[in-house]
């Protein structure tokens, strides 16, 4: 059943297993589990990695950004209150909207959602951490300090004011000459990068750690939704930070992207924005339906009604997302047969969307249901957020959009979308999952009218914009003219608002009064019946004494029963191993026990690396580069310094894992989930790299055509260079073959180290004899190219030097060989790449040759 | 329970994973054609060679999509969990699929192609 390298030359692993740890009582193994697992008090708080105190900081932190985000709103609400108010002007106008709308979007709900999947998910799954506790602690910080770097600029009145959507050219420095722009291109690509380690930690997580028995079939839903999430996250997030690396480039080196007078065109951000952006409305959208998913089975008494056909569905959303982002440019002059496609797709999105609600609508009228808090919610969530989907129905009719097209009928739209499809389902979950955090019971006596202020102020607030948008109210304006007659409308919406924000201060000082004086109660208040329940509550570092052997789907468990028994140590790892930090990673599919994963103990290093990563970021703001150069060599050494707690200097073989069944430590397994987190960052990378490949065709294809000078593409140089790529990809796949083996894979890792930079010191003199790229964007579009394959090209030979490092260091052998297969993995795609953006360049050039000589076409012969 | 590779999985997305390269496909050629105006090379009978590439594409579409989705249509039953139920959803997703292509893609048929 286990997964282990076979080779035949391989020497044989440690013939006798070591025998399984004493049986302990349930108190000291509670007691030997909290000190394995346990986070230091005081000032050892920051070196925390476990989930269940992150995942509280995720939601914590998340939610003092919707605070600031909603007196952002306040504010505009009071200046949109009468016609020509003079509270604030046009210039800090546009860094309040700007602001809220980037403050809810990028540092509350993407980070609220990633705070209840940490939470939740291990538990969920009946595992004992997330599958990379550091990274999610490193993912905290540069959430944490990437959003306080765009707070701070709005305490200093140079906070972004583009929009949330940063459109050029007004965000370029021609128009915004300040740091404004800059402040958002690096902070929100800050921040993001905490958003890609938790979409690779939520993968990995959901793939690989899951109780024993839990095949994908049995899976909550609550994962199948996260997972399908996490995999959109890491393809619609890569085009938005390479469009925030190239306008950041236009605006600090004149790089002209987006130029048109030098061959660029500002459309080109459109599509990478709304190439990220619409899916990331469904990227917020799905977490809270998973949540929905989880909460009316329990109040239902029923179980999910549809549960595959919800799969597909989810699938479905997920995929058609990534086909409308031009719906939010019908505007722009495309072709109407291209509009058709995606006018279609918008159509189209409803329907899955549709299957989900009467998923749920069919689960509570199949079952019992039952009144509670977070049913109220859920009511308010089905109310609101249908209202949203049928007026977001009306603006993908393409007439329609034409007469609505930036109005506050848009302003509508997206907040009854946005707050009926995720803030009325969060506020379900905080009252659903606040006992399983504190241990004490839900009250109801501030929750129903915190509940209904919200809703009657929000809809007050936002169903009388739809009327001021239709009567042609433009969004983002800091006034109106008396004479338009808007004054009414808007005077009652900025009431509203303010009832809103009454009942969310209700709904705090619920939560604290909870807090304070909650009833305890002893598991499960709800009667769930998914296994987040069958942990104590409040759960322990360790989330369960012993993992679960689940036999039947995971919405279908008694938590009162299994909860019991774990305690007791039945089930799997019931045990403590020399204080290690022990959870299991299973079969993908079938759940079938395969490895033990032994987890890091707390460390200050997430910190410190993600302290020097904001270095970095501040000295890109501030334009320091040398500073920028050397904050990113203290990033890398940081990451080294995180690897040698990783592996073992020891073979172990199969150790027992109670049940009587045995698995190997991650390290000596095939497919450990560093495994496969190499697999997805480098898929992640590769939608970048694409990304920018399709930059380049669209700018050649349909950008402006002003001429371009000519580019000279040495062809030696490039073959060779693509040459040595393939043989350094070649040299560290033999490099693992001989360690596997059980031969010395040296020389093999010297290849694969120098080969890489041979290929860098072939394409440097390609890069130097281009000329200057400030010159036309098909020159720069070709330096951002050829940087990108230097920049893997180096990464390569580092993974190669650490190879070797480890080796050195003792961690290699036959049976250990992670190490070198994760440089392999690294080297083959950087191989791969080079090739694809080697050929692109190449056809990149011919374009150029071919295009201007074709009859009709502008800047053609005539 | 087998151990199963891993690519199993990728089944359930291979449906509107074809929807999606299809959606690339047809718009990408379609700017390319509009661009080297290929709407205006007629080819036979007011066929331009703009739409014949775009329905040819088309059709090729709803032909993988709608292969996929027999390929992957119910067998007798399955005798593992796992297996009973990765296959038919991938088989549902692939019908979804399918009905994504022609509703998205139609157009093709009918609309003026470059403007
Ligand atoms: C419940 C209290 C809220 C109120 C009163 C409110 C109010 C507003 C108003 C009046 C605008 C339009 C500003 C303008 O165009 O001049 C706006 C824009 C926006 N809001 Fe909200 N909002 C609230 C909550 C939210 C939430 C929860 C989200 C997201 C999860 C959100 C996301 C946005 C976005 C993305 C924009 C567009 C910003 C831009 O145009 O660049 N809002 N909000
Ligand atoms: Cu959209």
């Amino acid at each position: 059943m286990t997964e282990r390298m076979t080779d035949p030359d391989a020497p044989p692993a440690t013939p006798t297993p070591p025998s399984e740890p004493p049986r302990l009582s349930p108190i000291r193994l509670h007691k030997a589990l909290s000190a394995a697992w346990g986070t230091p008090p005081g000032l050892g708080r920051l070196s925390a990695v476990n989930h269940t105190v992150l995942g509280k900081r995720f939601i914590i932190a998340a939610f003092v950004f919707f605070a600031i985000g909603g007196a952002l709103a306040m504010l505009i609400r009071v200046q949109l209150a009468t016609s020509e108010t003079a509270f604030v002007g046009p210039d800090v106008y546009n860094q309040f909207f700007t602001m809220h709308g980037s403050v809810m979007m990028f540092l509350f709900a993407i980070p609220m959602f990633e705070g209840f999947a940490i939470y939740l998910l291990p538990k969920m799954l009946g595992a004992r951490d997330m599958a990379f506790p550091r990274l999610t602690a490193y993912g905290f910080w540069c959430y944490v300090f990437g959003g306080a770097i765009l707070v701070a600029a709005l305490v200093a009145g140079v906070a972004p004011n583009g929009g949330w959507f940063m459109y050029t050219p007004l965000t370029s420095s021609t128009y915004t000459p300040g740091i404004n722009s800059d402040v958002w291109l690096l902070g929100v690509t800050f921040v993001e990068i905490s958003a890609l380690t938790a979409a690779i930690e939520i993968t990995v997580s959901v793939l690989k750690l899951r109780a024993p028995g839990m095949s994908i079939d049995r899976m909550p839903i609550m994962a199948w939704y996260l997972l399908i999430t996490a995999f959109m996250m890491l393809f619609g997030f890569p085009p938005l930070i390479l469009g925030s690396i190239l306008l950041e480039l236009e605006r600090a080196a004149d790089l002209p992207f987006f130029d048109p007078l030098r061959g660029g065109d500002p459309l080109l951000w459109q599509h990478l924005f709304w190439l990220f952006g619409h899916p990331e409305v469904y990227i917020i959208f799905l977490p809270a339906a998973g949540a929905v998913s989880m909460m009316i089975p329990t109040f239902a008494r029923h179980e999910l009604v549809g549960y595959r056909t919800v799969v597909v569905a989810v699938m479905a959303v997920a995929f058609l997302s990534f086909g409308l982002w031009v719906h939010h440019m019908f505007t722009v002059g495309i072709p109407h047969l291209a509009l058709a496609f995606f006018s279609a797709a918008s159509g189209l999105v409803a329907i899955p969307t549709a299957v989900q609600i009467f998923a749920w609508l069919g689960t509570i009228a199949a079952g019992r249901p039952r009144y509670d808090v977070p049913m109220l919610y859920l009511g308010g969530f089905l109310a609101v957020f249908v209202i949203g989907g049928l007026t977001g129905v009306m603006l993908a009719m393409v007439p329609f959009n034409f007469q609505a097209h930036d109005t506050h009928f848009v302003v509508a739209h997206l907040h009854y979308v946005l707050v009926g499809g995720f803030v009325f389902p969060m506020l379900a979950a905080t009252y659903y999952w606040l006992p399983h955090i504190t241990g004490r019971a839900c009250e109801r006596r501030l929750a129903v009218p915190a509940f209904w202020l919200i809703f009657v102020g929000f809809n007050l607030t936002f169903f009388l914009m739809h009327l001021t948008g239709l009567a042609g109210m433009p969004r983002r304006v800091w006034t109106y003219p008396e004479s338009a007659g808007w004054d009414g409308l808007n005077l009652l919406s900025s009431v509203g608002g303010f009832l809103t924000a009454m009942g969310f201060a209700l709904f705090v000082m619920d939560i604290v009064v909870q807090l304070r004086f909650g009833r305890r109660f002893r598991r499960n208040p709800w009667q769930a019946r998914t296994l987040e329940w069958a942990t104590p509550t409040p759960p322990p570092a360790y989330a369960f004494a012993a993992l679960p052997r689940i036999a039947d789907r995971a919405d279908r468990l008694d938590p009162g029963a299994i909860g019991v028994a774990l305690a007791r140590g039945e089930g799997y790892l019931g045990f403590d191993r020399d204080g290690r930090m022990e959870t299991l990673a299973v079969e993908m599919a079938s759940g079938a026990p395969q490895q033990v994963v032994v987890l890091p103990k707390p460390t200050y290093l997430p910190l410190a690396t993600g302290l020097a990563t904001g270095a970095v970021v501040l000295a890109l703001l501030f334009k320091l580069y040398l500073v920028a150069l050397l904050g990113l060599a203290a990033t890398l050494a940081l990451f080294l310094a995180w690897t040698p707690s990783c592996g073992a200097r020891a073979d172990s073989g199969p150790l027992p894992i109670g049940m009587g069944e045995t698995a190997p430590p991650h390290w000596e397994a095939a497919r450990p989930p560093s495994w496969w987190a190499m697999v997805f960052t480098l898929a992640a990378d590769a939608t970048l790299f694409g990304s920018l490949l399709f930059g380049g065709v669209f700018l050649a294809v349909v950008g402006p055509a002003v001429p371009a000078p000519p580019i000279v593409l040495p062809p030696a140089l490039l073959i060779g260079a693509g040459a040595a790529l393939v043989a350094g990809a070649a040299a560290a796949a033999f490099a693992v073959r001989r360690l596997v083996a059980g031969r010395s894979p040296a020389a093999a890792l010297l290849a694969a180290l120098v080969l890489p930079l041979a290929a860098v010191a072939l394409l440097l003199p390609v890069i130097g004899g281009l000329g200057d790229p400030t010159l036309h964007a098909s020159r720069a579009v070709t330096f951002v190219t050829l940087a990108y394959l230097i920049l893997h090209a180096l990464i390569a030979a580092l993974f190669a030097g650490f190879g070797l490092w480890r080796m050195r260091a003792g961690f290699l052998s036959a049976t250990r060989s992670l190490d070198l297969r994760l440089g392999a993995l690294w080297h083959g795609y950087s191989a791969a790449a080079g090739i694809a953006g080697l050929a692109f360049l190449c056809g990149l050039s011919l374009l150029g040759v071919v295009l201007p000589a074709v009859p009709g076409v502008e800047g053609g012969p005539p | 329970m087998r151990t199963r590779h891993p690519l199993a999985l990728v089944a359930l997305a291979a449906g509107f994973g074809l929807w999606l390269a299809a959606f690339i496909l047809l718009y990408g050629s379609l700017s390319v054609g509009c661009r080297l105006g290929w709407h205006r090379i007629e080819l036979a009978g007011g066929l331009t060679l703009q739409r014949a590439q775009l329905v040819a594409l088309f059709a090729v579409a709803v032909a993988a999509s709608g292969g996929l989705a027999v390929a992957l249509r119910p067998v007798r039953p399955a005798d593992e969990p796992a297996e009973g139920f990765l296959r038919p959803v991938a088989f549902r997703a692939a019908v979804a699929a399918t009905a994504a292509t022609v509703v998205t893609f139609a157009a093709v048929l009918v609309l003026t192609t470059c403007r």
